[in-house]
């Protein structure tokens, strides 16, 4: 054996690894750095040196006929891995990554379920339910709460100074003295296999005849690659160990990443707390806690919260106070989050919130060279274009689809899906855009080129176009703030079919709902979420999960709208009665009798509380068109409302909430007619009088030919029987009927 | 007349002894085995603060008792506010332990915690500055000796720990009074043309209850010379049905009560309707709620069970029913008539009709509101 084997264990994505890693990688001057990556995605390895490339970024090995079969390989430029390729890259070393390829398992697995380069080894950092944590088993040992702590204090959080291998070294010893207690790791039964391939690479390269080769590993998988372990474990048993593996052929490609998905909330199984903050260390080695309870100050201004220089200087003092309590050099992530909160924001821990997302997770969005290979979804987009017959073209075409079509069906789905994901492909006519009831759509297409770049941002969210519609509407689902933005979306999801989001959808609405105090947002939201439940089976999708949603949202409104009712000026009343008008119409066309129920029973409360008249005159206007009350009910409270001696703008008011706008209902309602007729006729001389300013009020907004048609039912139906409905009388008179019959002949032409 | 004396009955029968009396033995033990930095004037080491108020075991194998049941990160914030010489602020909800706390660290830190200022409403200025003897005044004209120092100016003069219970109820222009005093540690006595100076290991520990209504809120800059750490309503379920089961059998003997025991299954409903209104959110976490505008404090739910047992002993079987807790609960909940209303309201038909077993709560809940 030729080649001196240096490995050199790290912790992914760790600043302070990452830092010792160049440290003794220009210490040992290697000739070839072999990464713990997976293999098969060496070819596209040059890139991470290209001018253009920004981490954070994922390196995306996938099946090219399965394309939602996947891995990703998420690199920050703290990661170690990622400076030891560039460094070896830069250097013109060779670079190599030599882990097993996911592929080549048994079984592949999912993304982010534990694929990571950190996914798949047993991460240092991370726990694992079926035995103690080998940092934990340590960090007892030396007499620390938990692993974590021990290991950023450390190596992460440590200022260098002292020989860079050296400390590998000891990393490697530890992780011995671990491995022989605990065992292999029990969760990931390849461990054996992949450090065989691992073995095998790194023979592979002295081989080739390579002087000094550097091994960059996640820390606990060092002990298993040392030149020892090499001559321990020949290589025949590891050839062994490797035969009958499955191969598959896959593609690999770099697409951007984001620190929110770097980090541990978004899932990603060896995702990181804190991205922000290891940035942060990784840009500053010394002053760390001043430069960064300055960024946090100049966030807090920036958001209109107070932060004075002054109030840095203590949140500095005390972090490093409370760090000296516990016992260490200098204040780490923890400290600096407590002194900011007690000192910047007096205790207050929303404006942590914002601190949270802005700096310790970041914002940062990584950025890949425009050459990279390209990415699933773009295969999968150009393979549904090509079965669903979609040319691609940059000028305008129209395309119309039956929806009752399976295959036009399918490519309004592929269309509404685009549109999810921020590609407008395709612009549904204007007239379209509202009510899923029809099964006719209108689409005109148009390809810009920019659609290529937001094809790749959408790259991250998933490797088909269904899959990432999905995962995206779920994150705007979690971010969403307010009602009508969620309603909004759940309507483009029913349109798009995006298996999954909707359940997810309506949980949020449902949590929002809840906390939202202006019951008129909740009211603004249910209309829509009806006109799913109506008409989504038409399209076949899972309309029946809005229900419960409905249901929910119909509970808060019975419950919150008494009180809204209050105290309404004109305006918001009319408004007011806007949603209610728009709510009852939304729960009539369900047509359900456990929704209207409990809704009309809460109108005859509206009708008779002590609130706006346009309000209490529109509840008992809808009760009387359910026939949820009487027509004698109605009659009697029209006459009470506009009774003598009452205020008239409250009477006008009420008059305006009975019959506003229903011009067209008088004609042919006979009912209302009669209820309304009755009352007027029932006035004496002198109430009516009074009375009538304040009912032209009403009935002056009606139009022209209405009021003369209302006129002259309320004529005939006086002569007839009260309320018969519009029937024609039996008086017939031939002489007048004559004089019209030469104008008839003449219109119509002399009839034989 | 620098010494505050303390007169009544011989410490035996007294009602309640100071913390450092109570506690001296713990203390005395924790100043032996401490040999780490002590700050000016501090009795203990801030480690050994800290132990006092967590608990634990000493190498000498004493046991302290835990004073603060809750996290200990929180204890070390105080602790290491208090030593960079920066005045702390407890804030919390009744029955978070903010008195109790700020007793104690007083005690650890300078062996005494009677040096206190209670906040009222009608907290004066010479509570937190320095009053006159008049008689002396009159007869002697403004002299040192006709001087009547209040704790603060004690705890200057003796560098001590000074408490300033709830500062948010003392009048705004009051509470500008700790200005000077805390960032220029000087309190002037322009009578005598004099500053009486802070000696080192003076500093202010203030309680408050920012939630409550009638509360003055601090001015920025007073708020600005305050590190301050808010102290959480208990963080199980299971903490704090303890926390009221115990302290109502303690105020049951104390009001001589005769119903017996209550029920743990009352107690628990209880917290569990407040657990969630306080939180927003639903026990197991799937549903949100909107939150009434009351603190919800673990102390009320003591009172409304409380309240219960009386209503179940006087008038009742002496069995604590739903009937009993349930208008003293709403009471507590409902204290904006309209908004609080419409919260709790909701609270019943989507929460309370919907659970297990919780039919006779939610009818005798409808009844009352």
């Amino acid at each position: 054996m030729g080649g001196a084997v240096t490995v050199l264990g790290v912790r992914h994505h760790g600043p302070g690894s990452a830092r010792m890693v160049i440290r003794a990688l220009d210490a040992v001057e290697p000739t070839a750095v072999l990464i713990e990556g997976p293999a098969d995605a060496t070819d596209v390895l040059a890139l991470a040196v290209h001018e253009d490339m920004e981490p954070p970024v994922a390196l995306l090995v996938y099946d090219p006929e399965r394309p939602d079969n996947s891995a990703y390989y998420p690199f920050a430029r703290f990661s170690p891995e990622w400076q030891a390729l560039r460094w070896a890259l830069k250097g013109g070393r060779l670079a190599r990554f030599i882990d097993l390829p996911p592929s080549h398992r048994p079984a592949l697995k999912r993304p982010e379920a534990g694929t990571g380069p950190a996914g798949t080894a047993p991460e240092p950092g991370a726990a694992t339910e079926h035995r103690p944590d080998p940092l934990d088993a340590l960090a007892a040992g030396a007499g620390y709460g938990d692993g974590e702590a021990w290991w950023s204090q450390l190596i992460e959080e440590r200022r260098g100074g002292e020989d860079p291998v050296g400390l590998f070294d000891a990393i490697r010893h530890a992780m011995e003295a671990a491995r022989t207690d605990l065992g292999p790791t029990p969760h990931d039964p390849s461990e054996p296999i992949r450090e065989a391939f691992m073995r095998r690479s790194i023979r592979a390269a002295i081989r080739e005849g390579h002087e000094r080769i550097a091994v960059v590993c996640g820390a606990w998988h060092a002990p298993a690659l040392t030149a020892d372990a090499l001559t321990r474990t020949t290589a025949k048993r590891d050839d062994e160990a490797l035969r009958g593996l499955l191969r598959r052929k896959t593609e690999a490609t770099w697409i951007p990443w984001t620190y929110e998905r770097l980090s541990a909330y978004s899932g990603y199984g060896a995702g990181i707390a804190s991205p922000g903050w290891y940035d942060h260390l990784w840009d500053h080695g010394d002053r760390r806690s001043e430069r960064w309870m300055t960024r946090v100050a100049r966030l807090m201004r920036r958001e209109g919260l107070e932060a004075s220089p002054a109030s840095v200087i203590e949140s500095v003092r005390l972090a490093d106070s409370i760090a000296a309590l516990r016992g260490r050099t200098l204040p780490t992530l923890h400290e600096l989050e407590e002194a900011t909160l007690s000192v910047l924001c007096h205790g207050n821990p929303l404006p942590m919130r914002v601190i949270e997302r802005e700096l310790i997770v970041g914002a940062r969005l990584g950025k890949v060279p425009g050459d990279a290979p390209t990415v699933p979804l773009q295969r999968d987009l150009a393979a549904l274009q090509k079965s669903l017959r979609l040319k691609v073209s940059a000028s305008e075409m129209v395309l119309d689809l039956d929806l009752r079509k399976d295959f036009d069906l399918s490519r309004s789905r592929l269309l509404h899906r685009l549109a999810i994901l921020g590609i407008h492909w395709g612009t549904l006519r204007d007239d379209q855009r509202q009510g899923a009831s029809t099964f006719h759509e209108v689409w005109t297409l148009q390809w810009h080129p920019e659609f290529a770049v937001n094809i790749i941002e959408a790259a991250r969210w998933g490797n088909t176009v269904a899959e990432a519609a999905g995962a995206y509407t779920a994150d705007r689902a979690r971010r969403a703030e307010d009602l009508e933005e969620l309603t909004g979306l759940l309507e483009h999801v029913m349109l798009a079919d995006v298996a999954g989001a909707v359940a997810a959808l309506i949980a949020q609405i449902g949590s929002l709902s809840a906390v939202i105090s202006d019951v008129r947002h909740v009211m603004v939201a249910l209309p829509p979420l009806a006109r799913i439940m109506r008409y989504g089976n038409v399209r076949g999708t899972e309309a029946g999960l809005v229900e419960p949603a409905v249901a929910g949202l119909l509970a808060r409104v019975c419950a919150g709208l008494l009180p809204a009712c209050g105290s309404l000026d004109d305006e918001a009343a009319g408004e007011m009665r806007n949603e209610i008008d728009s709510v009852h119409a939304a729960l009539c066309t369900l047509d359900r009798a456990d929704f209207l129920d409990p809704w009309t029973q809460h109108l005859r409360k509206l009708g008779d509380a002590d609130i706006h008249g346009l309000i209490r005159g529109r509840a008992w206007r809808h009760l009387l068109d359910t026939g949820a009350a009487p027509a004698e009910d109605a009659a009697v409270r029209l006459s009470l409302a506009l009774s003598r001696g009452g205020d008239p703008a409250k009477a006008a008011a009420w008059l305006e909430g009975f019959l506003g706008g229903s011009g067209m209902v008088l004609v042919h309602d006979a009912r209302l007619l009669s209820v309304v007729d009755d009352w007027v006729c029932s006035l004496s001389r002198e109430t009516f009088e009074q009375i009538c300013p304040i009912a032209r009020r009403t009935f002056a907004t009606f139009e022209n030919p209405e009021r003369r048609q209302i006129g002259q039912r309320l004529a005939r139906g006086s002569a007839g029987a009260p309320g018969a409905g519009g029937g024609a009388t039996d008086d017939y008179e031939p002489a007048r009927g004559a004089l019209v019959e030469p104008v008839l002949r003449m219109i119509l032409g002399e009839l034989p | 007349m620098s010494k505050q004396a303390t007169t009544g009955a011989d410490s035996g029968s007294r009602l309640r002894d100071t913390a450092e009396r109570q506690h001296a033995g713990e203390l005395e033990a924790l100043a032996r085995v401490d040999d780490r930095a002590r700050p000016a004037r501090w009795r203990l080491s801030p480690w050994a603060v800290v132990t006092y108020l967590m608990g634990g075991k000493l190498k000498d194998g004493t046991v302290i008792t835990p004073k603060y049941v809750g996290n200990q990160r929180l204890i070390e914030i105080a602790v290491a506010t208090l030593a960079t010489d920066r005045a702390l602020l407890l804030l919390g909800v009744p029955g978070t332990a903010k008195s109790w706390v700020s007793e104690h660290l007083a005690a650890a830190i300078s062996g005494d915690s009677t040096l206190m200022v209670q906040g009222t409403a009608g907290t004066p200025e010479e509570a937190i500055r320095y009053g006159w003897n008049y008689a002396l005044l009159l007869a002697k004209g403004p002299s040192r000796e006709a001087l009547v120092s209040s704790p603060v100016m004690r705890g200057m003069t003796e560098g001590k720990i000074v408490r300033v219970e709830e500062l948010t109820r003392v009048p705004s222009d009051v509470q500008d009074t700790l200005i000077t005093i805390l960032s220029e540690k000087t309190l002037p006595v322009p009578e005598l043309n004099e500053e009486v100076r802070a000696v080192k290991g003076f500093n202010i520990i203030a309680t408050a209850n920012d939630r409550d209504k009638g509360v003055n809120e601090l001015s920025s800059a007073l708020k600005r010379r305050f590190n301050t750490v808010v102290l959480p309503v208990p963080e199980t379920m299971e903490e704090e049905v303890g926390i009221v089961q115990r302290r109502v059998a303690q105020m049951g003997r104390a009001l001589d009560l005769p119903g017996e025991t209550p029920a743990v299954e009352e107690i628990r409903r209880v917290v569990t309707v407040f657990r969630e209104l306080r939180e927003g959110k639903t026990a197991d976490g799937k549903s949100k709620l909107k939150q009434p505008s009351s603190t919800l404090s673990t102390a009320e739910a003591i009172s409304v069970i409380t309240n219960g047992i009386a209503l179940a002993t006087h008038f009742g079987d002496g069995k604590l029913k739903a009937g009993d807790v349930a208008s003293g609960m709403i009471g507590a909940i409902v204290k904006d008539p309209v908004l609080d209303r419409v919260v709790m309201q909701e609270y019943l038909e989507t929460v309370v009709k919907e659970r297990d077993g919780w039919k006779d709560l939610y009818r005798a809940c409808k009844e009352v509101l």
